[in-house]
């Protein structure tokens, strides 16, 4: 073996075992129980696909796969939003540091803190609507509703976890080198040309790290808010997987049901990335 | 001029998120009866009573310091692992690469729902139960994945002629690692330090199925909500204790982050 | 390595060996369980040298999901707490039996499959009116005498109304709780003892004319303007009780054990100023001793013993502690609570609203619908009834969805 390969292995092999014990047995053994029809605390029998049959015809589940595409649809503000702070924050918008600084704080706390303050802020007499009064427009019953309450989570969540992107953006944008934009600049430049031909093709790594590792985030890291804002509902109309496995598996006591729903989520999460890094890619090639 | 102009936003994007710490705090300071009976208005008479009751009588200060280990120690082990198979996949070549990076990241993408049982059977298998390294692993093994993609990907952006220039100069591989790649990869091992402290510290879940009975602080405030009610102001007060080591290693930490590197320093 | 995993193991094993008991629940570091939890560990632990009983508070949103992957993986505490019921009744296969040291308890149905009983009852839990006695009196209604029938409590809605003050009842329906409450409360007067069986089984419909009218009496108080715009985004636990504490709501669904009930009311608003009723239902046939209408009452929590744990035995004894008068006796002071264990001395709580209630919970009490349909069928009723106080359904579409899931439910 080269020394190359060899160093390679190497460095891999304890990430490797970690991974293999903790994360990629535990997955089979997942799959496994989604063919059975286990029960409260019982094993369950082998059923074949049937809980993948009876997935089909559930109207909570078809909900939350429809509530999924909606907030995947949203995914390029996502991505966006912090991107631009970051680059702005890089560039050296005045307070920039001040910015840097405070972003990350929402990501900090509790989403028991952030969902509590929320949902007063959105209540049918809350200030938002409050607010909105002022300028003419009526009020909503902004997560009482089934029309706006997916929306109003997708907001919270996104101003609660934006921070994070934005550290990783800003750790990105340490790697351009600063040379290439002073020389960029003296050629006189404007800064969208500096964004558009030498900050995002350089940071596109990053970007799709950030595309793929928020869209497995918003798929399953928003059980604390939809537990604290809504609940799932009203109706289904905010219930995601994610929390539809939580209420299978600690409510209604089916583990077998609940690790179908899992498996399904998996597939979507890796059908999603796998198409994020193809497209990044190509437009690379490009 | 347009620099000023966007100035207005990101403040005003500023001011809300402080103002959750500024809600957590003054709330912290209420009596539960206060809170109910007017919660986004000043505390009027200050208490720290919520403070010393959090802290001591719902032993906070017993699992602050199973939190602290099971932090700093998956923490360091996280970043180590990362750069060194971050590094592997992507500056060196060796056959299945691409396999092995694949399932890492296919690794990312399970949630952590679906393995409760198997994960709980794996650690009793182990005989990690109850124990702190075993937590340590758990959170390692869970963080893995993304911390490894992030590397990756930071040193995939990274110019191609750096480590070149190291090996035409007669470096081994691991020499490249440990004297070029680990000091250019600073800002993302930072960020990988600061976003795994915060997800290990904030995690309930995975300490809940490994640490049953030396709780870390995150599940200790977890139980601070009851069935029916949650006492705002007591859970406001361990929120805020439990957030500070958070925010400060933050603001220590993130000025490392520095703008920009210069090619021409490391290469020369 | 191995080695040491073993070592660790067998270390572990044997500390275990010293006799420890571990109980798990989501209550016992609450303070006003606290002394409660106290006396049962010192009684215990006085009878019993050499023992040590360890509480372990979980956090509540996740409870059953630890307790069952633990249970499933053959592991978990010795002792465990649950709610009566579906969460109970799920957990029937990992208890012991308890049937006889069950005697003289009340709220038993919730922790038995009929002939065995698998956890002792603590609390009784049940549902009753509270009312704010000086909006009664601002909307000119007698603060001495709360509305008896359907039609009473509509003219007090009616008066409630007329004055703008506060909505009639503060409803909180986030998580489908304010459906729930109000079902089991019409329930109890609307179904006959025969027809509440037959629920539970299954067997009556929520299609049936009986459940029909109960979903459409929810909709009608809706159309009437009973409830505050925005019940949907308002949690009943504690979001619409904190409004009726603050008087914005003249009524409210509350329980008779825990919070939200005579002792947090009477203490936040002053006890003369509260009141509380039976809920009246329309076409009631179910009446109480005194011909007013019944109220829903169910055993609320209890502790039941692991089949897998170390030592059954003790366990068991420990159990037995916790579901005694003495003990519980602190428990009902501090809390409020409304004790299974007919022999513990209340004589310490005194409230004039609980003096009102206690008589009716021999007097009126009839079963507690919601709590004996199935897991799925609660949720189903959560997501409908949202939608039917958004109008974004109708009964009859409701009612075919529900039996969709209660068919599946009882099926198997």
């Amino acid at each position: 073996m080269s020394p190359e390969r060899r160093t390679a292995w190497a460095f891999l092999a304890p990430s490797l075992v970690l991974i293999a014990i903790f994360r990629i047995a535990p997955l089979i053994w997942g799959a496994q129980l989604s063919l059975t029809d286990a029960r409260g605390i019982t094993p369950g029998a082998f059923i074949g696909l049937e809980n993948y049959r009876e997935l089909a015809f559930d109207p909570a589940f078809r909900d939350s796969i429809s509530n999924t595409i909606l907030l995947i649809a949203t995914l390029p503000v996502w991505v966006c939003f912090p991107l631009l702070l970051a680059i702005l924050i890089h560039q050296g918008v005045p307070g920039g540091r001040f910015y840097r600084a405070t972003y990350f704080f929402p990501a900090i706390l509790s989403s028991v803190i952030v969902g509590s303050i929320f949902n007063t802020l959105l209540r049918r007499d809350g200030a938002v609507n409050a607010a909105l009064k002022l300028v003419g427009i009526a009020p909503t019953d902004w997560l009482g509703s089934s029309h706006t309450a997916l929306l109003s989570l997708i907001a919270v969540q996104l101003w609660a976890t934006f921070g994070m992107s934005l550290l990783i953006f800003l750790a990105g944008l340490s790697t351009v080198p600063q040379d290439m934009i002073e020389a960029a600049r003296l050629d006189g430049a404007r800064l969208r040309h500096l964004v558009w031909f030498i900050i995002i093709p350089a940071l596109r790594p990053i970007i799709e790290f950030v595309a793929v590792v928020t869209t497995i985030g918003i798929l399953t890291s928003m059980f604390g808010l939809i537990y604290v804002l809504t609940a799932g509902g009203p109706g289904t109309s905010t219930t995601l997987p994610e929390f539809l496995i939580w209420l299978e598996l600690g409510k209604l006591n089916r583990p077998g049901y609940a690790a179908a729903i899992s498996m399904v989520l998996f597939a979507l999460m890796a059908g999603l990335a796998w198409a994020q890094i193809r497209i990044m890619q190509r437009n690379a090639d490009v | 001029m347009s620099k000023r102009l966007l100035s207005i936003p990101m403040a005003l994007i500023a001011l809300s998120c402080l103002y959750p710490l500024f809600f957590a705090l003054n709330n912290a300071l209420k009596t539960n009866k206060e809170d109910i009976l007017n919660r986004f208005g000043l505390a009027t008479s200050p208490t720290f009573e919520n403070f010393t009751q959090a802290w001591t009588r719902s032993h906070l200060s017993d699992y602050f310091l199973n939190s602290v280990t099971a932090t700093v120690g998956a923490v360091l082990l996280l970043m180590l692992l990362a750069s060194m198979a971050g590094f592997a996949l992507a500056i060196l070549r060796f056959p299945l690469r691409h396999l092995v990076f694949i399932a890492i990241l296919a690794s990312l993408m399970i949630p952590v729902q679906v393995v409760l049982v198997p994960f709980y059977k794996t650690v009793i298998a182990f005989g990690l139960l109850n124990t702190r390294i075993g937590l340590i692993l758990s959170y390692t093994a869970f963080f893995l994945p993304f911390s490894i993609y992030l590397m990756t990907s930071f040193y995939a952006g990274l110019p191609r002629e750096l480590t070149e220039a190291a090996r035409i100069d007669g470096a081994r591989f691991w020499q490249v690692w440990w004297f070029v790649m680990l000091p250019l990869g600073k800002p993302a091992l930072i960020t990988l330090g600061i976003l795994n402290a915060l997800y290990c510290w904030n995690d309930v879940l995975i300490s809940l199925l490994v640490l049953q009975d030396k709780r870390t602080l995150m599940v200790g405030i977890a139980a601070l909500r009851g069935e029916y009610t949650t006492n705002i102001p007591l859970l406001s007060a361990g929120i805020v204790l439990a957030a500070l080591p958070i925010v400060a290693i933050y603001l220590i930490f993130q000025r490392q982050i520095v703008n920009g590197i210069a090619t021409g320093a490391v290469k020369g | 390595m191995k080695y040491l995993f073993a070592a660790t193991l067998a270390l572990m094993g044997s500390t275990a060996m010293a006799e420890e008991l571990t109980v798990w629940d989501w209550k016992s570091g609450d303070p006003a369980a606290a002394s409660y939890i106290a006396a049962a560990k010192t009684a215990f632990e006085a009878a019993h040298p050499g023992v040590t009983v360890n509480f372990v508070m979980q956090p509540n949103d996740q409870y059953y999901t630890l307790l069952g992957t633990a249970l499933s993986s053959g592991s978990g505490p010795d002792v465990f707490l649950m709610n009566g019921g579906a969460q109970a009744k799920a957990r029937f296969g990992a208890l012991t039996d308890l049937t006889a040291e069950a005697k003289g308890l009340a709220g038993l149905p919730e922790f038995s499959d009929g002939a065995v009983v698998h956890a002792l009852p603590i609390t009784i839990q049940g549902f009753v009116v509270y009312y704010n006695k000086k909006l009664y009196a601002d909307a000119g209604l007698d603060p001495a005498k709360p509305p008896t029938t359907w039609d009473e409590l509509k003219k007090v809605c009616e008066a409630i109304k007329a004055k703008g003050a506060a909505p009639c009842f503060a409803m909180g329906n986030k998580e489908g709780f304010g459906a729930e409450f109000f079902v089991s409360s019409l329930a109890a007067s609307m179904l006959t003892a025969d027809e509440q069986a037959a629920f539970a089984k299954g067997e009556l419909k929520w299609s049936s004319p009986k459940m029909k009218a109960i979903l459409q009496a929810f909709v009608d108080t809706k159309d009437w303007g009973w409830y505050e715009d925005g019940a949907n985004s308002t949690a009943k636990f504690m979001d619409e009780y904190e409004m009726f504490m603050r008087g914005e709501g003249a009524n409210t669904i509350g329980l008779l054990s825990d919070v939200a009930h005579w002792k947090q009311f009477g203490d936040m608003m002053g006890a003369e100023n509260i009141g509380a009723f039976r809920h009246p239902a329309p076409d009631a046939v179910t009446l109480a001793a005194d011909g007013g209408p019944m109220m829903p009452l169910a055993g609320g929590i209890g502790y039941g013993v692991n089949k897998a744990g170390k030592n059954v035995a003790l366990a068991t004894d420990l159990v037995k502690t916790l579901a005694d008068a003495g003990p519980i006796a602190a428990f009902a002071k501090d809390a409020g609570i409304l004790p299974a264990n007919p022999a513990v001395d209340t004589s310490s709580m005194s409230s004039p609203t609980l003096t009102t209630i206690l008589p009716w919970t021999t007097s009126a009490a009839a079963p507690m619908a919601h709590a004996n349909a199935s897991a799925a069928e609660l949720e189903a009723l959560h997501q409908q009834s949202q939608l039917l106080l958004n109008g974004e359904t109708t009964v009859d579409k409701a009612a075919a969805a529900l039996d969709e899931v209660q068919a599946k439910a009882h099926a198997g």
